[in-house]
């Protein structure tokens, strides 16, 4: 342990000293002359000297991972092995628990795995339209978000009055917790008394039963959901046309773009970071929205054609108990998410981000 | 050389058993339970507002009252009907580290938590509750041969409450219905002489319906079509017949907004008199009582649900006995308590639900459920509930309430309706 901290010392000063070699010479000198006579410095002028002394494996992970792979274990092991137990041991558990007949209060049965719940999912009805209302609900709600946020990042970018307060307006929804949101377009939904239906009912629409309409409710659920995240979407983007420089708008302007050309070709590519990392957010929220149905409802079982898979899973496991098949629902969730989020891992990693 | 090695690989375990001792001690926090007699009782239950808050409260204070030196930990965990308690018994029974007891519903809800209830047989021969109480909770609390649970109070849920101005202004004489082809009548005449909802409904959840056509199957096909029916041997006449009664009052009789709202809301529009009917558990009755200047028999009353008259159609609230208990000596002691005298008034009273014992004195409860406790009493037939646990497994409860969601929240799809409800209870 002296050794290591006496060594860590030395690579700080060293550290310390190369700084101040390439900044100002003359202040520091006596940095870079304390350096020279350091005793423990001998045997370790790099950390090729430690390599030099031969333990195979220490080496050979150094080799592999970085040379401080092995100095820094102690920062990164313990929270490693944590994330690795409760994230990742437990998806792994849940996984083998899919493969299990768990159903009730006697413990799973390890001795028979197969993929009969698997099997069960794919031809139950409920778990088809569960999953396929979850991929609607993912993409309409991020496709419609990050247009409507677009739009009201570029209008908020055009230097207008109130600049301030409308971005403010607009970022508010995403402070509310879905289940006052929900609360909110419950009550907005109302059939009878409803600010919805009573301003469709002035342009002689409706009245509509929103939440009662089993082909309307997942789009009444998207709509509320963009009401309250296109904000954020905005913030992302602001952030991004903030970073354009002026001279890409003078370039297009001289050039004779008009304002649409200008921002669809120039712009908006340039957007492409922001989109992305805004799209991840958004999806992980949508894959959430168990929260936002559960609220809607006061309950487990959403609305008929508001299903998701989140709602489904919950449902299996506490109202019947049904484990082995909630988990294999959950897996199948899993699969959706690591479906989105492999591809930007992936894209991150090419970028050189990861 | 070798010195620094073995420093580092030092460093690297002891950062691993650190992170090994961590872990170690966030298990030992999910572990627990065990524990002697000595241990107070924790109660688990979900009264968690209005009457139910009340009730809870006063049977607490009753039972400090009776027994001073034991320890009573009421735990309530409220919100989405009972979905959050069964959700917490569930991981907690799952984790083998039970509550002393819990409330829930007897019957054929056992099934659920096989494997992990107790035995309370010589309880109940103790203290004499296979006497005291009626003939259905002594065969509804048994599972598997043996006691499980111990019943608090009973609502009851053949029942269809109105407002009566409502229904003067209609011109209808509630106490005439007789059928359910009448209620239809009658609420066809609220929709043409008033402008009131003929029939509230809080369709936000699927349980309404689900109750609604158990109550209408028993009023339209009988007592015995609707043992069938839960036995497992439905007729489709009968089942087809209940859900084309249903289909047409929910296509002209209830409230638009019926989709978004719940029972809370519902119940409002009888209160503020929007709606002339409501079929609910006599657990909507709490509300009224609350209500100010709404008093039974001038502003809101009550009718046996057409068609079951001298029917009671069972509901049991019930403490549940898990094994491996905590306590079990005081959790015995809970368990006498709350099938006793001092408890169910305590309780009931407070709950607007009727005790199951026999012998209890009715003076203290309000008018409204004296009349029900005599009801009870003078039953020919209690059949068990369909929703709310007494009839049906929680599996086949599940079933039907998908088919309700799916083929049942309009367009009302009889046929499908009527085979996804055989499909689900058939053996």
């Amino acid at each position: 342990m002296r050794d290591f901290l006496s060594k860590t010392r030395t690579r700080l000063r060293r550290a310390v000293a190369a700084d101040a070699e390439s900044g100002d010479v003359g202040t520091d000198a006596a940095t870079a002359t304390d350096r020279e006579p350091d005793p423990d410095d001998g045997t370790v002028v790099t950390d090729g000297g430690t390599a030099a002394g031969g333990d195979g494996i220490v080496d050979r992970l150094n080799d592999r991972f970085g040379e401080d792979f092995t100095e820094s274990a102690p920062f990164w092991l313990p929270p490693f092995l944590l994330v690795g137990l409760f994230v990742y041991g437990a998806i792994a558990w849940n996984f083998v628990i899919s493969l299990t007949d768990y159903q009730g209060f006697i413990g799973p049965d390890y001795s028979d795995l197969d993929f009969e719940m698997y099997v069960r999912a794919i031809n139950d009805s409920a778990v088809i339209d569960a999953t396929v209302n979850t991929f609607l609900l993912v993409v309409a709600f991020t496709a419609v978000a990050l247009g409507f946020g677009l739009v009201l990042a570029i209008l908020i970018d055009r230097n207008i009055r109130f600049e301030n307060t409308f971005r403010t307006i607009y970022l508010l929804p995403m402070s509310l917790s879905f289940v006052v949101t929900a609360q909110f377009w419950l009550w907005m939904y109302n059939y009878n008394n409803g600010v919805v239906n009573i301003v469709l009912g002035t342009v002689g629409i409706g009245p509509i039963s929103w939440i009662g309409n089993s082909s309307l409710v997942l789009w009444a659920v998207v709509f509320a959901l963009v009401w309250q995240f296109s904000g954020y979407t905005m913030v992302v983007y602001l952030a991004g046309l903030r970073a354009i420089p002026t001279e890409h708008y003078e370039a297009a302007r001289v050039d004779g773009a008009s304002t649409l050309k200008m921002y669809w070709r120039v712009i908006i590519p340039q957007l492409k970071g922001s989109t992305i990392s805004a799209a991840i957010v958004l999806m992980v929220f949508a894959l959430k929205a168990f929260d936002f149905l559960y609220s809607l409802v006061s309950g487990y079982r959403p609305p008929n054609g508001a299903d998701i898979l989140a709602t489904k899973m919950v449902r299996e496991a506490y109202s019947t108990n049904n484990w082995a098949y909630a988990s294999a629902i959950a897996i199948i969730l899993f699969l959706m998410a690591l479906s989105i989020i492999g591809p930007y891992l992936y894209y991150e990693y090419k970028q050189g981000n990861l | 050389m070798k010195d620094t090695e073995l420093n580092r690989r030092d460093v690297v375990k002891g950062a691993g058993a650190l992170g090994a001792a961590g872990m170690v001690g966030l298990a030992g926090c999910s572990g627990g339970g065990g524990g002697g007699s000595d241990a107070p009782i924790e109660v688990l239950h979900g009264w968690t507002g209005g009457d139910g808050a009340t009730a809870a409260e006063a049977l607490e204070e009753a039972f400090n009252e009776e027994y001073p030196d034991t320890e009573l930990d009421m735990n309530p965990i409220g919100g989405g009907g009972n979905q959050n308690l069964d959700a917490v018994v569930a991981n907690r029974l799952q984790n083998d580290n039970p509550p002393s007891t819990f409330a829930n519903w007897p019957g054929p809800n056992l099934g659920r938590y096989e494997g992990v209830l107790g035995d309370v047989s010589d309880l109940w021969e103790e203290a004499g509750f296979t006497d005291s109480h009626v003939q259905e909770a002594v065969d509804l609390h048994q599972y598997d041969g043996a006691f499980r649970a111990v019943p608090l109070g009973s609502h009851r849920l053949n029942c269809l409450f109105y407002n009566t101005s409502v229904v003067e202004e209609a011109g209808v004489d509630p106490s005439s219905l007789n059928s359910v082809s009448a209620l239809v009548d009658a609420l066809e005449t609220v929709a043409s002489e008033t402008d009131a909802t003929p029939m509230t409904h809080g369709g936000s959840g699927t349980w309404t319906k689900t109750q609604l056509f158990g109550v209408t199957l028993l009023g339209q096909a009988g007592y015995d079509e609707y043992m069938n029916f839960v036995e497992g041997n439905p007729s489709r006449d009968a089942v087809q017949g209940a859900f084309e009664s249903l289909a047409t009052i929910f296509e002209n009789y209830i409230n638009d907004d019926s989709a978004s709202i719940g029972l809370t809301e519902s119940n409002q529009n009888i209160i503020d008199g929007e709606a002339a009917f409501i079929h609910q558990g006599n657990w909507a009755a709490g509300a009224y009582r609350n209500a100010d200047d709404f008093e039974y028999g001038s502003d809101w009353g009550f009718k046996t649900f057409p068609g079951t008259e001298g029917m009671y159609t069972l509901h049991f609230d019930s403490f549940l006995y898990p094994s491996n208990n905590p306590s079990p000596e005081n959790t015995r002691t809970w368990l006498e308590f709350v099938g006793g005298e001092a408890a169910q008034i305590a309780f009931n009273q407070y709950k607007g639900s009727i005790p199951t014992r026999t012998d209890v004195d009715m003076s203290e409860f309000g008018p409204y459920l004296q009349e029900t406790a005599e009801d009870f009493a003078d039953a020919d037939q209690r059949p068990p509930n369909i929703q709310h646990g007494l009839g049906i497994t929680a599996d086949q409860r599940s079933s039907l309430n998908d088919v309700i969601s799916s083929e049942f929240t309009g367009p009302y799809n009889v046929e499908a309706a009527t085979d996804g409800f055989i499909d689900a209870v058939s053996n």
